[in-house]
């Protein structure tokens, strides 16, 4: 509602030039959910799990066999709620099992070995010939007919369903709203990450998350202090693990296929963790402002298509006679924004990593957070109410 | 278990067993030995950079893999414009270690600016933040290197062709070994492989800049204390790295197996971590044993998977699979001690 009031306003064209679209907000959710869940173990206790990419594949993988029917017991028409619930069990039992061999190790070992682990399941994945016919461009859902939905399953009326095609949409919702399916969608997702949010920010303020940040500031004195840090290091492990495998059960449910470049390759953690130093390291909410900043700067640069972006925008916006002037050894300027910005965002992207890392260390949140002096809520409600 | 399940097996064992048989034949063992030491070869050279700036610097560069692309595009643009036309092999593979020169000096230029840049403006925060660093910068070299091939339409036209067939025509053929037959290139890589492995050895245990590593390395407070600017050696062996990631680099773009592509720079990086790690982080002999190692279980499970197990990825999972294996039993690594590094 925010986007469509921007959009209609005098400065329409710049906005949907800046605005991110709907369909891009879904995306940051689901990606977004993978980052806090990345944090949540990274940020928290400091062991860097270089491969969390695996616990979002195995969600992702999860829900698209077992509507397959290639999970045994499981038919293909399980409810998508009860799917994302057992693909994040198998995600934490698996978090377990790579847990209890690597936080023997710490630090560039500890990155290393959760490296390890997550690219022997991608090659292993991308050459398995019981999750597809074409393993290496990953399985789509076939079997299934009816549409992943969000809600109470068994009661239709609060069951929603989500995907680009298959989803519903509401007509004259409360008498004067309309949603069309990327929109239900939309709310779907943010609804499961909303739920996941505040069960993870409740655990880490809970006197176990407590532990965890005793572990990261000085592991020896957390342990002298009589906690056995290793159960709440696999305790954090295997919760994290949960809720990636959510993130990726999400992904998998709105997309309706995955492939293992998007889901178990180590870039796919490099992404979580772009997500986190911009956003915040060891902020809960952080990553997913970060995901949502780094989803804007990429499609503000790179769209091509119709909608938004910053190249129609100059396309469009500059005259004839600027495009073509030259500006080196027969390079106009038309050919040098295409050349320097179509479809390459990631360069930027770098580039204000990079910068974050140099001259934010604390992300965009920690920074807000520091200059406040207190998590933002509570600051603006303590504004609010004059008490300060 | 049902009969016809117990046949299946004994099919299956009885298939192994026979394939057991081929492999241990004189010949075949002898193919898959020089196989894995070219193999050795490549992995020494992917990784000794990278030894060199963690064993010193306590840097783990994850920028190292996009250099060593960066180091097969520029090798294979410099023997374009050396070669040009038809010239005989001995001047192509003149033309091929000029070439590997003027690469090294240029990557070790671009690890000097890297370092100086941005790694030196680190040193006091957590390790974690070099990693991170090394990541974005990563992203930078990578999508920067993307514009270059796009806007000069290296890729796929057939000018890069030119790149590929300046190969002498005696490396693609095979080599008469008496008992087995081994192809030029293999030969080739392993000739190359064990002279950067000599040279670098050379410097560091042979000339008075390598006696200067080693004690900085060791000691860095020490090294200081003796009047020796640290900082100025730690630019130097960044350059040295990553102008052995360049060198890495040239060899493979004439390696049909890799060749020159902006994914180069991961298909690289995580064999590197991998031999580095089984190594003993930051030891460099660690780091030839551990590329041999890797180097023969590459060249084994590929023979296996071209004769008998129907299973594409089974060489690449096998080196993961010692990474993790190796860290459970022994996480410092073959040759590795507990601390290593610092500054």
């Amino acid at each position: 509602m925010l986007h469509s009031a921007l959009v209609n306003s005098p400065v329409g064209a710049e906005m949907v030039t800046v605005l991110p679209d709907v369909e891009t907000m879904i995306t940051v959710l689901y990606f977004g959910l993978f980052a806090m869940s990345f944090d949540f173990i990274s940020g928290y206790t400091g062991y860097l799990s270089f491969g969390h990419a695996a616990f979002y594949g195995t969600g992702a993988y999860f829900v698209v066999l077992a509507s397959n029917g290639k999970i045994p017991v499981l038919g293909t028409g399980t409810p998508f709620v009860y799917l994302l619930i057992l693909a994040g069990l198998a995600a934490a039992v698996l978090a377990v099992l790579i847990g209890a061999v690597s936080f023997r190790l710490s630090g560039v070992y500890f990155a290393m070995i959760t490296l390890g682990f997550s690219q022997v399941l991608y090659v292993f994945v991308r050459d398995w010939d019981y999750v597809g016919s074409n393993p290496r461009d990953g399985p789509a859902v076939l079997e299934r007919t009816e549409p992943f939905s969000v809600g109470v399953p068994g009661v239709d009326s609060l069951d929603l369903a989500i995907g680009q095609l298959a989803g519903d949409s509401i007509e004259g919702f409360l008498g004067f709203l309309s949603f069309g399916t990327t929109e239900v969608s939309y709310y779907m997702i943010g609804l499961v990450v909303l739920v996941c949010y505040f069960a993870m920010q409740r655990i880490i303020h809970s006197p176990f998350g407590k532990v965890l940040v005793a572990i990261r500031e000085n592991e020896e004195r957390a342990e002298a202090v009589g906690y056995n840090t290793f159960w709440y290091k696999l305790g954090a492990f295997a919760i994290s693990a949960f809720f990636a495998a959510v993130a990726g059960g999400l992904f998998a449910g709105f997309q309706r296929s995955v492939s293992p470049e998007s889901s178990f390759y180590f870039l796919v953690t490099g992404d979580a963790l772009l997500a986190s130093i911009i956003g915040g390291f060891g902020t809960l909410a952080g990553p997913l402002y970060g995901w949502l900043f780094d989803e804007t700067v990429t499609e503000f640069l790179s769209k091509a298509g119709e909608g938004g972006g910053l190249l129609p925008y100059l396309r469009d916006h500059l005259g004839e006679a600027t495009m073509t002037t030259e500006l080196y050894n027969g390079l106009t300027v038309g050919q040098a924004i295409d050349t320097f910005l179509n479809g390459h965002a990631e360069l930027y992207v770098g580039v204000i990593f990079v910068l974050f890392v140099l001259f934010v260390p604390n992300g965009l949140l920690g920074t807000v957070r520091d200059r406040l002096g207190g998590p933002v809520g509570k600051q603006v409600a303590a504004r609010l109410r004059g008490d300060e | 278990m049902t009969l016809a399940s117990t046949l299946v097996n004994v099919v299956v064992l009885a298939g192994f067993v026979d394939a057991l048989g081929q492999f241990l034949r004189p010949e075949n063992l002898a193919s898959v030995f020089v196989d894995g030491l070219a193999k050795a070869a490549i992995y020494v050279m992917i990784a000794g950079g990278l030894t060199l700036i963690f064993g010193l610097m306590g840097v783990l560069n994850f920028a190292h893999g996009s250099m060593t692309m960066i180091g097969a595009y520029l090798g294979g643009l410099l023997m374009v414009f050396a070669i040009g036309g038809s010239t005989g092999p001995g001047v192509r593979l003149l033309t091929f270690f000029l070439a590997l020169a003027a690469t090294f000096a240029l990557l070790a230029g671009l690890g000097g600016v890297v370092e100086v840049g941005l790694i030196r403006r680190l040193y006091d925060r957590p390790p974690v933040y070099q990693i991170l660093l090394t990541f974005g910068v990563t992203l930078i070299l990578d999508e920067l290197v993307r514009i270059a091939v796009l806007f000069y339409g290296m890729q796929p036209t057939s000018d890069w062709q030119a790149a590929l067939g300046t190969k002498p025509s005696f490396l693609a053929e095979s080599v008469d070994l008496g008992l087995i037959s081994v192809s030029g290139l293999s030969l080739f890589e392993i000739v190359v492989g064990a002279a950067t492995v000599a040279g670098l050895w050379a410097f560091l245990t042979r000339t008075r800049y390598g006696l200067i590593i080693r004690a900085g390395s060791e000691d860095a407070e020490m090294t200081e204390a003796l009047g020796i600017d640290v900082r100025r050696v730690f630019t130097v062996v960044f350059a040295l790295g990553a102008g052995v990631a360049g060198v890495a680099g040239t060899l493979l773009m004439w390696d049909p197996a890799w060749g020159a592509s902006v994914p180069l720079a991961a298909d690289t990086l995580l064999p590197a971590f991998v031999v580095v790690i089984i190594g003993g982080l930051g030891t460099f002999r660690g780091t030839v044993v551990a590329a041999v190692i890797v180097g023969m279980a590459d060249a084994t499970t590929t023979w296996w998977f071209v004769n008998e197990i129907d299973f594409a990825s089974l060489p690449e999972m096998t080196i993961f699979l010692i990474l993790v294996v190796m860290l459970i039993l022994r996480p410092q690594g073959l040759f590795g001690v507990e601390e290593v590094g610092g500054h």
